[in-house]
């Protein structure tokens, strides 16, 4: 798999206080990787380092496969947008003046771009007004078009959802899909709004505490957290041939253990399981939501 | 860093405190030729173009720890100083972009003073005397190469401060300290070794007698007196002070102190903000 970024046991002490304990982490190419964490577990602290705003104390990462030792860093990071707890942008400029601004800190020979930017954060109507007369979600708009100046193929944003009202969640929603499918932009959202996330992501890396406890993919997530019966037989071979005549999906844990994901009464489990001899010691229904995940996840409970 | 200097130079064309600066500077170089003349006619004595006329060498000190603080110390409020990091501009890079862009607006509001002061002052006061004329293009020199050392010691210090509330502070307050400690020396210096002998009358002879000189308590002497005038040509205020007043010896000393100043103070700047965590 072609990674954006991979971070490899990095650590960051400030004075006395550790932020980051060998921490790693894998961005795949094109992904919308949301990094979950609570407050003050290392996630803006981790972006800062990535963005080349702090160096780490020990450990690396890579970007597009340069690590951050190596002097092309800097040519790398040209390929990255970035918007880092609040938006970067002169309040007292313009929406296109910030723009124009940004065209010249990266050296673009023309501003010919700009329009199609400004349409794209949806911020073409705001004309002369000032970006400190900007809603929140206009000023996190703006960070976004921001960030994109350059074409960049891989953006970083660090609680974008932070303070916005519904309607501004659901923009900045739907720009980042836009970006995710129309231009392949990756994404390494970080947030604590899980439900938010679960709308977006592909990839998910859950940190606390400074490291990273879970790395692992929308689809393995969705299949943890499905919906199902959990059982414990005496005779799993049994159980199997039964669930197999049945044509129920299914999957098997231990020889005592399964899980059934096809809905189906629990009378009609059972009688075919006892034709077989097998009997049902124990049998209960579990789902898990993203947020029930992570509260096991950063509880302790392992899901390796 | 041409992409840089590009980027800071369009903004510093819509800088509010810019703009302020070299209007207050234009307006300084109004007013002192003005009241000179307005003195002048008031008491009937000759006052030259060149009295007051490097005065601005005291407010482009105040002006550029005002500029510096407030321009640069925007990059840390609005957070627009990680976009030039993340771009992958290298901190020296960035570090110098903005000392040459600070550097080149306290330049302007100089000029805008020199030019204001000139077009006012010629046709009130008429040119400098021919004596004077050398020492005023001295002075003048000696105060644009002491304006980098003050643009470097504040750009150093905005930079290194990420809170613009800070800066400002630190910058303003320093920047007075060393016009008043400048002012303070300068005053150590003037001081008389002896206290001036005086002349009496006493009321039973009515002759005049005289009392011998005394030697003034406030007098520097010796090893102390070597180091503050060391003091007097090195540090900024102390230069400015000698600048205003037009009475400064030693340009090319000052000039290479000033000159020393701004390079160690820049690549300590450099140093330690290459360490920086930028929030």
């Amino acid at each position: 798999m072609d990674y954006v970024l991979t971070v490899n046991a990095i650590s960051k002490s400030y004075k006395r206080f550790q932020a980051l304990k060998n921490l790693s982490m894998h961005v795949p190419k094109g992904a919308v990787y949301g990094f979950v964490g609570k407050n003050g577990s290392g996630k803006t602290t981790l972006i800062r380092l990535i963005c080349g705003l702090q160096t780490p104390t020990s450990g690396s990462y890579a970007l597009y496969g340069t690590e951050n030792t190596e002097e092309s860093i800097q040519t790398v990071r040209k390929r990255i947008g970035a918007v880092v707890e609040t938006p970067s942008i002169y309040l007292h400029m313009t929406a296109e003046e910030n723009l124009k601004e940004q065209y010249r800190i990266l050296g673009l020979p023309s501003f010919d771009g700009i329009g199609e930017i400004l349409k794209l954060a949806g911020l073409d109507n705001t004309g002369k007004k000032k970006a400190k007369h900007f809603s929140l979600g206009m000023r996190q708009r703006l960070g976004i078009a921001i960030a994109l100046c350059g074409n960049p193929d891989f953006l970083i944003l660090d609680e974008p959802a932070n303070g916005l009202d519904p309607q501004g969640i659901v923009e900045i929603r739907e720009l980042i899909l836009k970006l995710n499918k129309e231009r392949q932009i990756t994404f390494l959202i970080s947030s604590h709004i899980l439900d938010e996330l679960s709308r977006l992501a592909t990839h998910y890396g859950f940190i606390d505490n400074g490291h990273i406890v879970k790395e692992i993919s929308a689809a393995d997530l969705d299949r943890t957290c499905r919906k199902c019966l959990c059982l414990e037989v005496s005779d799993i071979r049994a159980f199997a041939l039964a669930a197999d005549q049945m044509g129920l999906e299914y999957h098997i844990l231990s020889d005592t253990q399964a899980e059934i994901f096809s809905k189906i009464t629990i009378t009609k489990l059972i009688l075919p399981l006892s034709e077989k001899g097998c009997e049902v010691l124990s049998i209960h229904e579990r789902e898990e939501s993203l947020e029930s995940y992570y509260m096991s996840l950063i509880g302790g409970k392992t899901h390796e | 860093m041409n992409k840089l200097l590009s980027a800071n130079f369009s903004r510093l064309k819509k800088d509010i405190s810019f703009r302020i600066g070299i209007l207050y500077m234009f307006a300084i170089g109004i007013i002192v030729p003005l009241s000179n003349f307005i003195t002048m006619k008031k008491y009937g004595y000759t006052i030259s173009l060149e009295s007051g006329f490097c005065l601005y060498a005291f407010f482009m000190a105040i002006l550029s720890s005002v500029f510096c603080s407030l321009f640069i110390g925007t990059e840390y409020n609005d957070g627009t100083m990680r976009n030039k990091l993340i771009a992958g501009h290298s901190r020296t890079a960035v570090y110098f972009s903005f000392l040459i862009v600070s550097i080149a607006a306290i330049f302007l509001m100089c000029l805008a003073y020199l030019i204001s002061s000139l077009c006012t002052g010629i046709p009130l006061l008429g040119f400098f005397s021919d004596a004077a004329f050398p020492i005023v293009l001295g002075h003048i020199g000696t105060i644009f190469i002491l304006a980098v050392a003050f643009t470097s010691i504040c750009t150093a210090a905005a930079m290194l401060c990420q809170n613009k509330a800070a800066t400002a502070t630190v910058c303003i307050l320093g920047v007075f300290i060393f016009l008043f400690f400048g002012a303070y020396i300068r005053a150590r210096l003037e001081e008389p070794e002896y206290d001036q002998a005086y002349y009496f009358e006493t009321e039973e002879t009515s002759e005049a007698e005289s009392a011998p000189p005394t030697p003034n308590p406030w007098y520097v002497s010796g090893t102390k007196r070597q180091v503050y005038e060391f003091l007097h040509d090195f540090l900024p205020g102390n230069q400015a002070m000698q600048l205003c007043t037009l009475s400064a010896d030693n340009l090319w000393k000052m000039s290479f102190y000033s000159i020393l100043i701004a390079a160690v103070v820049t690549g300590t700047g450099i140093y330690v903000f290459y360490r920086e965590n930028i929030n």
